[in-house]
């Protein structure tokens, strides 16, 4: 990747993390519930891929953005746990007990409130509802806060088949640390990664996030270091966005301790730099892996997919996802839960699948699909394959497209290469910073209204 | 405070054997999802059990619905012009009784249950309005439709072509694979139906029936006690009825 200062000027734009396309904005709250279940109920082979969410903090971190509920009231899980259980019931009766889940992920909120009588008896409504593998291939991970886990729960975790875990580290500077109501110090990361390596959890993400309050260069720096030393597998390094009137927890954060947008962009130039140089590949939107990571090693072979959970080396899941907000995708049919616990727990009380949103792909909608999600994750696309698998004629059928991306190639973020049949679009290393404006061409939907996070 | 619940408090009809169902298709839309046209407990009726011995329908009533079996065991059966009762067919749990009316709008045959039986009643008409709106239910009724037409020229080879031998491991093979597909164990099974019954749909006298069943326990393909059934060597029945064994179908009746 190269770090180019006069492109990142120029195409400072707005854009989406394409965790979906189309993505969550088009969902629609009057699709009929029926036409979604009617495609649920489409018999499918394929793996899946499983996701939680728990919405309870037991803390607020004023910068959090996420679907939560901070409470010190740990029985909450309780009724949660329960509705969770039905939610599997009832979804499980569409689904063939024998598709193998391949995938799980625990995310929130924070999934660690949950006590260990409570993780115990949810496992054991997965198990009795879904076919997990626990054979060692599976990739089953939970999101940590180093603040609201033990031994006894993480050995209780692994033991139920979680191999992989994400910690949220964010800063090690403890005035930042303070100012985003997050103490959480070094020790306390170090003795979690510690306890993770002896219980043989094969790999561990930490979440940074660049742009908080407070933070500098040297602080950073250091932080960094910090993180190399204790040598995740992997790195997720998100962009702090500051949106007080959407996200009420964000008004305890006083703009003027944030870091100019010009420093944003050195904090991130040197966050990638060292990185690199401590031998870390950058993946591609917001993510970092060792060259012996799992991801690294797919991408490289070219088999690196993306979905909800970020990217993934699992092709071709279909994602089931329980909770309060939750979002589900089967092939491109995309339902999501209520964001709220009362309409959630009175739909599952009710014997009803909790969705509030929904959205129905069409045959367009999944051409631009494969063709951003390949951009995404793999920096290239094999134009005779889209061709192929769709029977379209790529350079008419997106003639705009094409010539929306030539001042991009002008600016070398983007080459078309033609070698005998092939013909590639490729994301240089100037552009990879820069992806997600190049997949924004082909994004059908992008309209002005839609406020998304800074590109980089 | 105490958060202890009991399951009670989640009001879905749905039960896991509803899953099985050869009508899932309509049930699992209706109760999963929240519009109010469509409330499933209006469209599906669940009746109050037969006993032993009643009639679901009678041949000749005029045909408003179909039945899903929820649990128990049908017969149909028609009337020939001699007074004496030919058996058309056996329906066990999640499988669908009552098709053969639509044509001419009532009923051909009647049905009666062999033993306790519950049944789910679903109006014809709202059948065919969810099937526009629901594909998935259309395709399931399709294949329904097709699997049955299928299973009838099966039956019509069977009693042409087969022996008394053929005939009795078709049928118990037949059975076991209704079973297996619905989830329940594919090798042991009780028969709701008497020799006389299985004699009859088969064309056999129930001396034959009772002989072939002897003969196949005292060679150890199968395990009789009274009217538990246990299939002891499935490849060897497998061979008998002209199905390769390593093929992994069993022929349908």
């Amino acid at each position: 990747m190269i770090w180019d200062s006069s492109l990142i000027g120029k195409y400072d734009l707005s854009g989406p993390r394409y965790t979906s396309y189309p993505t969550a904005p088009q969902f629609d709250s009057t699709i009929s519930k029926i036409a979604l279940i009617d495609k649920m109920l489409m018999p499918s082979e394929k793996p899946l891929s499983l996701y939680f969410h728990i919405p309870f903090c037991a803390h607020l971190c004023y910068y959090c953005a996420c679907n939560k509920i901070v409470t010190k009231q740990y029985d909450k899980g309780v009724e949660y746990v329960e509705l969770l259980g039905e939610e599997m019931r009832l979804r499980s009766l569409m689904l063939d007990h024998t598709r193998k889940v391949t995938q799980l992920h625990f995310g929130g909120g924070t999934p660690t409130f949950l006590t260990e009588e409570l993780i115990q008896s949810l496992f054991n409504g997965i198990k009795q509802h879904f076919n997990l593998i626990n054979d060692g291939t599976q990739d089953y991970s939970i999101e940590i806060d180093p603040r609201e886990i033990t031994y006894s729960k993480l050995k209780l975790l692994t033991e139920m088949g979680i191999n992989r875990i994400s910690i949220g580290v964010q800063d090690f500077d403890s005035k930042v640390q303070e100012a985003i109501h997050r103490i959480q110090p070094i020790k306390m990361v170090a003795d979690l990664i510690g306890d993770a390596r002896k219980l043989n959890i094969k790999s561990i993400n930490f979440d940074l996030i660049y742009g908080l309050p407070y933070q500098s260069m040297e602080g950073f720096r250091a932080t960094l270091a910090d993180v190399v030393a204790l040598s995740p597998e992997r790195i997720s390094l998100f962009n702090y966005a500051h949106l007080p009137e959407r996200f009420r927890s964000q008004r305890r954060i006083l703009d003027e301790s944030l870091p100019a947008p010009s420093m944003k962009l050195d904090l991130l130039k040197m966050s990638i730099e060292s990185l690199i140089s401590a031998g870390y590949e950058y993946i591609g939107m917001d993510h970092f892996a060792k060259p012996s990571d799992s991801l690294a090693k797919a991408q490289k072979q070219g088999r690196l997919q993306r979905n909800f959970q970020g990217y993934t080396t699992h092709a071709g899941t279909d994602l089931i996802a329980f909770g309060v907000s939750a979002i589900s995708d089967l092939s491109g049919t995309y339902m999501q839960n209520y964001t709220d616990l009362s309409h959630y727990r009175s739909s599952i009380e009710k014997g009803q699948l909790a969705i509030a949103k929904g959205y129905i792909s069409d045959v367009d909608d999944r051409i631009r699909h494969q063709i951003i999600m390949t951009l995404i994750a793999q920096f290239e696309l094999n134009t005779v394959l889209i061709e192929q698998k769709y029977n379209i004629s790529f350079f008419e059928y997106f003639a705009e497209e094409v010539d929306n991306l030539k001042p991009m190639i002008k600016d070398g973020m983007v080459e078309i290469d033609s070698c005998g049949m092939q013909t590639t679009i490729k994301v240089t290393e100037r552009g990879r910073l820069l992806i997600r404006c190049i997949c924004m061409v082909f994004d059908k939907y992008l309209s002005g209204t839609i406020k998304y996070s800074k590109v980089i | 405070m105490s958060m202890a619940h009991t399951p009670s408090r989640f009001n879905s009809p749905l039960t896991s054997h509803c899953q099985n169902c050869s009508l899932s298709a309509l049930c699992l839309p209706i109760a999963l999802a929240d519009e109010d046209i469509n409330k499933l407990d209006q469209i599906i009726e669940r009746k109050k059990p037969l006993k032993k011995g009643e009639f679901l329908f009678r041949q000749g009533d005029t045909f408003n619905s179909v039945y899903a079996v929820r649990s128990g065991t049908l017969k149909t059966f028609n009337i020939t012009s001699y007074g004496e009762e030919q058996i058309t067919g056996f329906y066990c749990p999640s499988e669908l009784v009552g098709l053969s009316g639509i044509d001419s709008n009532k009923y051909p045959v009647s049905a009666k249950a062999l033993e306790t039986t519950t049944v789910c009643e679903i109006p014809f008409t709202h059948l065919e309005d969810l099937s526009v709106q629901i594909p998935s239910l259309r395709h399931q009724l399709f294949r329904i439709m097709s699997r049955k037409i299928s299973d009838d020229q099966q039956m019509m080879v069977l009693l042409g072509k087969k022996n008394a031998d053929e005939k009795v491991a078709s049928f118990l093979l037949n059975l076991s694979n209704r079973f297996k597909i619905r989830g329940y164990s594919a090798s042991s099974f009780r028969l709701s139906m008497s020799r006389g019954e299985i004699g009859n749909y088969l064309g056999l006298a129930v001396e034959t029936v009772s002989r072939v069943i002897t003969r196949f326990q005292k060679s150890e393909l199968i395990h009789v006690d009274g009217k538990e059934i246990e299939i002891l060597n499935f490849p060897e029945m497998q061979k008998l009825i002209g199905v390769a064994s390593d093929c992994g179908k069993i022929a349908r009746i």
